[in-house]
């Protein structure tokens, strides 16, 4: 029997190959991101190895807050020190190294690199210390106050040669330098695609971060000693006062490559979660391809029971076609995932995140989880089809056509109802204050009862919307709609990729647009003024509060007002130690800062209690929710730790509704007035006074911004749809899933109809002989398959506006977000999926024309 | 083998359709198989005959070549005055639906559509209304008047049959092509198929050839053209099953 199977098999790799096409996308996805990031890592790993190639101790402070998605900001440490480690016996040199947000302004006035989701800007030190991690390629290094060097990317995307006067902005505003040099880190010439200026270390401190300050400091040593015995030394000379840590080359490389991997694995595990998904949506492909050759060979595994096979016999024969179909499909599926890997590779290109990627890393692992999930799925999918194809009666090798069992329909219809009704009910107890977890068990629910209703619907939608299609498209449109409809089944599981990606897209395209009406709405109210600066800077950087001040100062505004973002520690000296000090005591929460003496009349931030001009340098407003949960009131006291270390016994003096804050915690600007690590404004919001001329005052803004190349100016009315807009960004990555569900629905809708049209040959050729001309056939394969893709959209339309319905209203506090039907989108989708229909007919359709009439007619 | 007289062919001026020099050759070399090799025959207008010849005698073929669904090697096909070999894809298709009418052995009906639809699907695919008095008269004829909205799979094998003859006839074709149509029917539901065939031809004036092997078949017919190794091997007027089968067997000898 296993030779027969393996027979049976290699007499159909054509048909193996078709049908290996869901397992190979489905895997290329999955081993396309496995390579991807362990090339990506391989670099960097690399990288960083080489550019720590000299150092052989590296100094810092032990004072740390830990940002979300794995970042951490550390205290500045003292430039003092380095006169101290330069003492030490066995180091040869030390340098200070500095990485602080600096951006370089263009010839054409536009700063270089991309605001916001494009890799960071950077300043630094360029130093002549071996221990210094760059290396000057041409000119020299620089020398007091004005002079800078860049990266070599920088200096030929802005096409700055030596001797050209370079524009660069950061904390203390915008100055004006002289390029002396050009230079490259480790052997690259530009990291990521971030930029690079670079300055002498009085210089770099003074005009990055703090004056005396550097973020860390390199070391070189004789290698006299090992570099353990050399940190050892190092951090015994070191004065206990400053929180000082010495750790080794090898440590500190590592760290880097860890914090570079932590920032990419995010991304990958994203990608990850989605090449999952996507096999995930090709196992309805798998499955539905198993049931239908399955059918179509119950005449030949009837034989087989005929002459004597056992039923668990044909069972094994066919799982073992499909592993055999999930090694091939795995195996050229990684291999396709090597070449989508370059193609992710080239698009961050795109997008400006240059990755030097030095060769392929492809892991065995990359490849023993492609093939162990393509299996797998492969496996499972072609289980219960094999089970069935197993119970094939004897006398089924006498009968004609490949049927497709209805199966128990009222079976069907209750199971699928009772999951839609208990899933339906979960959604509905969600909207009553149940919890969010309740909320996603329903869809789930919802989801499975509509995929088991599947078949029993599938035949009257299917008939509705093909009755146009009859009426239009004559005999042609009618035997089309009759297809679509002939094999519930298989029409309702080639069309469930389509319902699943419309239906989620649709709930959260309704789910989004009502968002962004409200916050539009929120915002409309809150913000009084008439220009907004913003500058999407994503935690790094952002406008200097001395631009702020400029602007509030300018002839024409009445009022300007900065606010800002920054991190810090939080601790409640009420609540246990225990709990303060698990784990998680490194955390930071993100604190608003304001100008407490000009945001009054400009910004309503939402306060319920309490007046911020009582802020000053000690007070906090909290999150009316928030303070609630924790049992703060007014008066209450908290102890806030600054990233460089010191600690603000700070008060509770008010509270804010959490509408228009953009965190949970508000404090004055002044707390941090005298921090290294200097805050920045996000937002500068402005009023123009009355009188003045709108458009003079904004070019005198401009003016200042552009000078200081940072930000955006907007209008009230831009300003607020731009942060009703932040939506869209959670909404591209949902599109992104409706792609790739798209891809995997047209290869389920291209194998279904090859393998419709090969079963019903017989009916082609009989068609073709009684006069169907070949346009004709063309025309009823393309609308079945424009039917079956279209009853998917239908049903994913439906369901994904009754989910978002029952999503915006369980979300909704008080019914304060509405429901918004995204009608323009909707639409979209439902064309979408028509073009989709046509797209995955055209070779179906070519080879249902090539059907030979007198073979077909003439088979028994 | 006994020598045969010269087979006299009916006058081309009447025939509905006709074969000259008809070869038909598959694969080549030692494999190299002659379907068909140098047939001339011709088929009159408004009777019913029928083709016989043991398997492989190459009937089906020049059933084939005739109708348009399948091309000669050398030599030419007429449907009435019009040489199929100088049609495209296209316009064979459409001679197909509109001047020649199918009947198969099996497999004759599309099971997503009723009867009715079946009967008119040549009109319906040409997106023509057809002569509604005539396609009333044939089902008439066929006595399926009350099985009209019934799916394939709702009828019986003969009552299947019936609507493939009934579609055949719909568009009052030049010429109806029946490949072995009562091969799957036992002898009573053949007869009445049979019948009906031939009440198409003296009732209706219809034209039909008729493939068969099967002696009774065959003596519905008002001639008989026997082939043999694609050759034409002699004909028959007026038979009665007795004499084809004695023919039959003066041929096997």
């Amino acid at each position: 029997m296993f030779r027969l199977a393996i027979k049976m098999t290699l007499a159909r790799t054509g048909r193996l190959v078709l049908t290996s096409l869901a397992v190979i996308l489905g895997t290329a996805f999955l081993s396309g991101t496995f390579v991807f990031r362990d090339t990506i890592n391989q670099t960097f790993d690399r990288l960083f190895a080489d550019v720590f190639r000299d150092v052989d101790a590296y100094v810092r402070s032990t004072t740390f807050l830990e940002l979300d998605f794995g970042g951490e900001q550390r205290a500045a440490t003292p430039v003092s020190v380095l006169d101290t480690v330069r003492g030490i016996e066995g180091v040869t040199s030390a340098t200070g190294d500095i990485q602080a947000f600096a951006r370089v302004i263009g010839k054409d006035g536009e700063p270089l690199g991309s605001e916001g989701n494009g890799p960071p800007t950077f300043g630094g030190i360029a130093s002549a210390d071996s221990a210094g991690l760059w290396s000057i390629e041409t000119g020299r290094l620089p020398v007091g106050p004005n002079e800078v060097v860049l990266d070599t990317a920088t200096a030929d995307n802005g096409d700055f040669v030596v001797g050209d006067k370079v524009r660069v902005v950061a904390v203390r505003g915008a100055r004006e330098f002289t390029l002396v040099g050009i230079a490259s880190y480790g052997d690259i010439s530009s990291p990521g695609g971030a930029t690079f200026a670079l300055f002498d270390q009085p210089t770099a401190s003074e005009f990055l971060l703090q004056p005396g300050f550097v973020d860390a400091i390199l070391v070189e040593g004789d290698d006299s000693v090992s570099d353990e015995v050399l940190a050892q030394r190092i951090n015994e000379a070191l004065p206990a006062d400053l929180r000082l840590e010495t750790l080794t080359g090898a440590e500190i490389t590592a760290e880097v490559q860890g914090q570079i991997k932590d920032v990419l694995n995010i991304f990958s595990t994203f990608l990850i979660v989605f090449s999952y998904i996507a096999l995930g949506i090709g196992s309805f492909v798998i499955y539905n391809v198993f049931s239908i050759t399955a059918a179509q060979r119950q005449r030949e595994n009837a034989l087989l029971r005929a002459i004597g096979a056992s039923r668990r016999q044909v069972s094994r024969a066919l799982l073992f076609e499909s592993s055999a179909m999930g090694i091939v499909g795995s195996v050229i599926g990684f291999g396709i995932g090597i070449l989508l890997s370059q193609l992710l590779n080239a698009l961050l290109k795109a997008t400006g995140f240059e990755v030097p990627t030095q060769g392929l890393a492809i892991a065995p692992n990359s490849f023993i989880n492609t093939l162990v999930a393509g299996v797998l799925v492969t496996v499972s999918a072609a289980w219960f089809p094999a089970r069935r194809a197993g119970r094939v009666p004897p006398l089924a090798a006498l009968r004609d056509t490949a049927l497709d069992t209805a199966g128990s329909i009222s079976r069907r219809v209750i199971i699928g109802m009772v999951l839609v009704v208990a899933g339906g009910a979960g959604m509905v107890a969600a909207m009553n204050d149940a919890p969010i977890q309740i909320l996603g068990l329903g869809v789930l629910g919802v989801f499975s009862g509509i995929l088991v209703l599947g078949p029993a619907i599938a035949r009257p939608i299917a008939l509705s919307i093909g009755l146009p299609v009859a009426k239009l498209r004559g005999a042609s449109g009618v035997m089309a709609r009759q297809n679509a409809a002939r094999n519930p089944k298989r029409t309702s599981r080639t069309a469930a990729p389509v319902l699943l990606g419309v239906a989620l897209v649709t709930a959260f395209t309704a789910l989004a647009a009502s968002i962004r009406s409200e916050i539009r709405d929120t915002f409309g109210d809150a913000f009084s003024g008439d220009i907004a600066l913003t500058v999407d800077s994503q935690g790094f950087g952002g406008i200097p509060l001395t631009i702020t001040d400029q602007i509030s100062a300018l002839d024409g505004v009445a009022q300007a007002t900065g606010v800002g973002f920054t991190s810090v520690r939080l601790i409640d000296p009420n609540e246990p130690a225990s709990a303060t000090q698990a784990g998680a005591s490194q955390r930071g929460v993100f604190v608003q800062t304001i100008n407490p003496s000009t945001i009054v009349g400009l910004f309503d931030l939402g306060v319920t209690e309490g007046d911020l001009t009582t802020l000053g340098r000690d007070g906090i407003f909290v999150d009316a929710d928030r303070a609630q949960s924790k049992g703060w009131d007014i008066g209450s006291r908290l102890q806030i730790i600054r990233v460089d270390g010191v600690v603000v016994d700070a008060e509770v003096r008010g509270f804010v509704s959490g509408d228009t804050s953009f965190a949970n915690y508000v404090a004055s600007r002044d707390m941090f007035a005298d921090a290294p690590s200097p805050i920045f404004d996000a937002f500068v919001y402005i009023k123009v006074a009355e009188g003045a001329v709108f458009d003079d005052v904004r070019d005198r803004i401009a003016a200042i911004s552009s000078d200081a190349g940072i930000g955006t100016l907007q209008t009230k009315d831009e300003f607020i749809d731009d942060q009703a807009a932040q939506i869209n960004q959670v909404l591209a990555l949902i599109y992104g899933l409706l792609v790739l569900s798209i891809i995997i629905a047209i290869v389920g809708i291209v194998i279904t109809l090859l393998l419709s049209v090969f079963e019903r040959r017989r009916e082609i050729g009989l068609l073709r002989a009684v006069g169907m001309t070949k346009s004709q056939v063309r025309t009823t394969v393309r609308w079945e398959s424009v039917i079956t893709s279209l009853l998917g959209a239908v049903s994913g339309v439906v369901l994904g506006i009754v989910m978002g319905i029952v999503v915006v209203a369980a979300l909704s506090d008080e019914g304060d977000i509405t429901f918004r039907l995204p009608v323009n989108a909707t639409l979209w989708i439902v064309f979408i999926s028509f073009v989709l229909g046509v797209v995955a007919a055209v070779y179906p359709a070519w080879r249902a024309t090539k059907v030979n009439i007198v073979e077909a007619i003439s088979a028994v | 083998m006994t020598t045969l007289p010269p087979p006299t062919l009916q006058p081309t001026t009447n025939s509905a359709a006709r074969a000259a020099a008809a070869h038909k050759v598959y694969g080549s070399g030692d494999s190299e198989v002659r379907a068909l090799d140098g047939i001339d025959v011709a088929f009159e207008k408004g009777k019913f005959t029928a083709i016989m010849g043991p398997s492989g005698s190459g009937k089906s073929t020049l059933m084939h070549c005739i109708a348009g669904l399948d091309s000669l090697t050398s030599g030419s096909v007429f449907i009435g005055d019009t040489n199929l070999s100088s049609l495209n894809d296209k316009e064979l298709t459409e001679l197909r639906r509109e001047k020649v009418g199918f009947v198969f052995q099996a497999f004759n009906l599309i099971p997503t559509l009723n009867a009715y639809e079946n009967i008119t699907l040549p009109l319906t695919l040409g997106k023509k209304k057809g002569d509604s008095a005539w396609i009333d008269r044939v089902i008439d004829t066929i006595s399926l008047r009350d099985r009209l909205d019934h799916r394939p799979s709702e009828l019986s094998g003969g009552q299947q049959q019936r609507v493939a003859i009934a579609r055949a006839l719909a568009s009052q074709p030049d010429i109806i092509f029946a490949d072995e149509p009562t091969g799957n029917l036992d002898s009573k539901t053949g007869s009445e198929v049979l019948t009906f065939m031939r009440r198409a031809v003296t009732d209706l004036g219809q034209t039909i050839v008729m493939v068969t092997h099967d002696a009774v078949a065959a003596s519905y017919a008002d001639r008989i053209v026997f082939l043999a190794d694609g050759r034409v091997a002699g004909e028959m007027f007026s038979p009665t099953a007795q004499k084809v089968l004695d023919y039959l067997k003066r041929l096997g000898e």
